[in-house]
């Protein structure tokens, strides 16, 4: 239990920590933030703006007060009142904002982890049983693949194949299981490969163990000894290469959603950030990083379920 | 058997069971930000969310379109071009013809009564989509709410006060003498709207418009807007029973989607794409031209860029048709004068530089710039001639236009390098004066009338005049022209300036903007519009036997 509070107020200031540093380097990054929001919202993209429009889109959001100040206001605003700003570009409030894109970009990534985590471990102790035979070599070669490969062009490969070739799943949409298929699968195949790599090597080495050689001279068919006496020892590596996917799965949204034109978080933050719509950035900065930290805090969780021996305290 | 109920196995179920929540769609974020925000207008029309392949009915039209759909506000910026143009929910006071000169819209006819003032004569037995009758006292509210609420808007139409005479008349003032004014109410943003687009606290609800197509959801999370045929438009028949507008930022995705049978019209698939997918049976590709150049800016502070010889050397140096071939595949045209020569007060005589290194090389030599070393590039008191030029990705024509035109200068012996940049870092090195030449896409009727751009770009400070051009010859020209009501002389004094920096190049104009039209053979009765943004849905298109 103290364990816990320990953990939550560190995450806390995790928090924090991250939507500082958000904020100032918004603020660093070449280019005047009003400048930005009205060529955004009033103009072109290409046209010049008046002195008489920026003063006044900074004055609407305080953008001429010191930054310390403009930060802390917000963060004041945040704790106290649970108001995370106003959008500059769509005018509505982040949380709003984030309640309508949120759902669509957990749904992807859960997904994805869960094709990732079923494939990769499942493929990983079959190429491991496999070791140095035909079918190995070939899932290793393919896996190489899986990492390689940038996920835009893998799902443009897969619309082309399941969407205009086989006609099984349309290419944009959003609300039912065949529209998620294309967009799980396109953003998990990195994982897959990670995953099942890891769990390849952990299992190779766990089944080289005393006590599986012991197991197999008992005479337990194969699938018993790794599923009763070598996976769970195999799995603590694996675990955490998965924790350290869900991060990457956040970040390979962005482009998925783009292309599939998901209506998640990813594609949100990306245009937020060339409009430097600052709000709804750090919205969704905090939104991804809450989403990061939960994931951790949940495979440390389950290291002391695998192995007793880690204790914290 | 303690193991068999392995951890695993828990963090599956776990894992599931959000997937499941949150694909059911009732996650806890979800419920506490509605209660954070109350009085949130959500119109969400789940149904049409899930849109399955060609799983609509037989007169409804999918339209694929470019920009995400951020808002539903026709007086708010972006949307406006949207709702009026795209969606036809709303209309202006003042239309176009093909040739940009002006027609009548809601209003029937205008006149200036002084120097600056107006009078526009309302078009009778108009109804809104709330039933209504469009009056007077309807179109103050709109352009008072323009004002207010769109400084953009507001600075252009510069107007005092707006009196509503009658019913169907109605007196604009404007602050000083603005004999553009008819053609700014021809901008998107300035249609016409009911009052009943706004509740009781002034908040925007949905757009309520006199168009041929009315409002009739917009589902805020997959940003699909779909309108309704509106049975009492007063320009008679309408040919869809609905469209739904599905915003598709990716010019790949468009593509595949209107393959797959998704969509029954799009725009702007990559340019690389138009003919194989016009090949494809059932689906045509049309090029057309719109109001948009794409052109360089030359920093004039830039010691080799202020020498007019070398500015005339580098637009001969560009082979113009080469690009608007290989580069943009046809969509768009190889470009002369700033404006289109189908503009009516265009200035017909300016033809496009072709390429011409000979005469690049004469006029870079007569400019004291000689390859001395063999390295292949010019050279002046020991400084090679090097620039860089900047531009950004978002209109896909722009990278790779930028390195065919770096190449082409090398071509004639000028060092240039690409940088493709995001906006903010162009806007800071503009600035900064840290640049050289920045290639970029200009609207150019934004207000049918040559005063706009002409003003803006080439005018001693304009707002957009980047290169820091100055000409006292052509300030005093577009000053005279201002105060000119007579069309045809104002176009003169007009065209005077635009012969004026053909000679100059303080901006090199390489090509028009094109856009490409993708549609279903089913889709009848499209016409294009050159005076829209990008498109505009005209309410003769309709279906014949969508399967």
């Amino acid at each position: 239990m103290k364990y816990f509070i320990k953990r939550v107020g560190f995450m806390a200031l995790t928090l924090f920590a991250v939507c500082a540093l958000t904020f100032f380097l918004m603020n660093v990054i070449p280019g005047g933030t009003a400048e930005l929001v009205l060529k955004h919202t009033f103009v072109g993209l290409e046209e010049s703006v008046t002195d008489e429009q920026l003063n006044q889109i900074s004055d609407r959001y305080d953008l001429d007060d010191p930054l310390y100040l403009q930060f802390f206001k917000w963060v004041k605003e945040a704790v106290l009142k649970g108001d995370i700003g106003t959008s500059y570009v769509f005018k509505k409030p982040v949380l709003y904002l984030l309640a309508l894109r949120l759902p669509a970009t957990i749904q992807l990534a859960v997904v994805s982890m869960l094709i990732a985590i079923l494939a990769g471990v499942s493929l990983g102790i079959y190429s491991a049983l496999r070791e140095n035979k035909i079918s190995d070599h070939i899932l290793r070669i393919v896996t190489l693949f899986g990492v390689s490969m940038p996920g835009f062009w893998v799902a443009l490969l897969l619309i082309l194949i399941f969407s205009l070739k086989l006609k099984l799943v349309p290419v944009t949409g959003y609300g039912s299981l065949e529209n998620l298929l294309l967009p799980a699968t396109a953003l998990s195949l990195h994982s897959v490969a990670a995953v099942m790599r890891v769990t390849r090597t952990s299992m190779l080495e766990t089944l080289g163990q005393e006590y599986i050689r012991f197991a197999k001279a008992k005479g337990l068919p194969i699938w018993k000894i790794v599923s009763r006496h070598a996976l769970k020892n195999a799995m603590l590596p694996v675990i955490t290469v998965i924790g350290f996917q869900m991060g990457s799965l956040l970040g390979g949204t962005v482009v998925i959603e783009k292309i599939f034109a998901w209506p998640g978080i990813g594609s949100l933050l990306v245009d937020s950030i060339s409009a430097r719509d600052l709000p709804v950035v750090q919205g969704c900065v905090l939104a991804i990083v809450t989403m990061f930290l939960f994931v951790h805090f949940f495979v440390d969780i389950l290291y002391t379920h695998l192995d007793p021996r880690i204790r914290y305290g | 058997m303690k193991n068999k109920n392995s951890p695993l196995i828990i963090l599956l179920i776990i894992l599931l069971t959000c997937a499941i929540l949150t694909t059911s769609g009732c996650s806890s974020t979800e419920n506490e930000a509605e209660d954070a925000v109350s009085g949130m207008e959500a119109t969400s029309g789940s149904d049409s969310a899930s849109q399955t392949a060609g799983g609509s009915e037989n007169n409804t039209l999918v339209l694929g379109e470019m920009w995400d759909i951020e808002s539903i506000n026709p007086i708010d910026g972006d949307a406006g071009t949207l709702i009026c143009e795209k969606a036809a929910v709303t209309e202006t006071l003042v239309g176009a013809n093909e040739n940009f000169s002006l027609k009548p819209g809601l209003a029937t006819s205008w006149k200036q009564l002084d120097e600056d003032t107006w009078e526009f004569k309302l078009r009778n037995n108009v109804t809104f989509h709330d039933g209504s009758e469009m009056t007077a006292k309807e179109v103050k509210f709109t352009l008072e709410k323009v004002i207010s609420e769109n400084p953009k808007v507001a600075s252009m139409l510069n107007i005092d006060s707006i009196e509503a005479v009658d019913n169907y008349t109605i007196k604009i003032k404007t602050k000083e003498i603005n004999p553009i004014l008819p053609g700014i109410l021809h901008y998107p943003d300035t249609a016409i709207i009911s009052p009943s687009s706004y509740d009781e606290k002034g908040e925007f609800v949905k757009p309520v418009g006199t168009g041929p197509y009315k409002f009739e959801s917009f589902d805020d999370q997959t940003r699909t807007l779909t309108v309704v045929k509106n049975e009492n438009w007063w320009g008679g028949k309408v040919g869809l029973d609905k469209m739904i507008i599905k915003g598709i930022p990716d010019p790949n995705t468009r593509a595949m989607a209107i393959e797959n049978g998704e969509l029954d019209f799009t725009v702007d698939v990559p340019y690389s794409e138009t003919d194989r997918i016009n090949a494809i049976d059932g689906i045509n590709v049309e090029k057309y031209k719109t109001p948009r150049v794409y052109k360089i800016d030359l920093n004039l502070k830039h010691e080799p860029l202020e020498d007019v010889r070398v500015r005339q050397a580098m637009s001969y140096a560009i082979n113009r048709s080469d690009i608007a071939e290989n580069v943009l595949y046809n969509v768009g045209e190889a470009a002369g004068g700033p404006f289109l020569p189908t503009m009516v007060w265009a200035n017909k005589s300016l033809k496009p530089y072709s390429q011409n290194l000979k005469k690049a090389d004469e006029l870079l030599t007569a400019a004291g710039w000689v390859d001395t070393d063999g390295d292949g590039i010019r050279d002046k008191d020991g400084k090679p001639l090097k620039l860089n030029l900047m531009t950004y990705a978002a209109r896909p024509g722009l990278p790779p236009m930028a390195e065919a035109i770096t190449a082409q200068l090398k071509e004639a012996g000028i060092d240039a390098e690409t940088e493709v940049l995001e906006m903010g870092s162009i806007d800071d090195r503009r600035e900064k004066g840290n640049w050289d030449l920045y290639l970029a896409a200009y609207n150019i009727a934004m207000v049918p009338d040559p005063e706009y751009i002409l003003t803006n770009w080439y005018m001693t400070n304009g707002t957009d005049n980047g290169p820091g051009y100055s000409n006292p010859k052509v300030d005093a020209l577009i000053k005279e022209a201002r105060k000119i009501t007579d069309l045809n002389e104002r176009y003169k004094k007009f065209n005077e300036v635009e012969s004026i920096v053909y000679d100059e190049q303080p901006m090199i104009i390489v090509a028009y903007y094109g856009c490409a039209i993708v549609k279903k053979d089913y889709v009848k009765g499209y016409v294009f519009d050159p005076t829209a943004h990008d498109y505009r849905i005209n309410a003769d298109m309709h279906l014949e036997n969508k399967s």
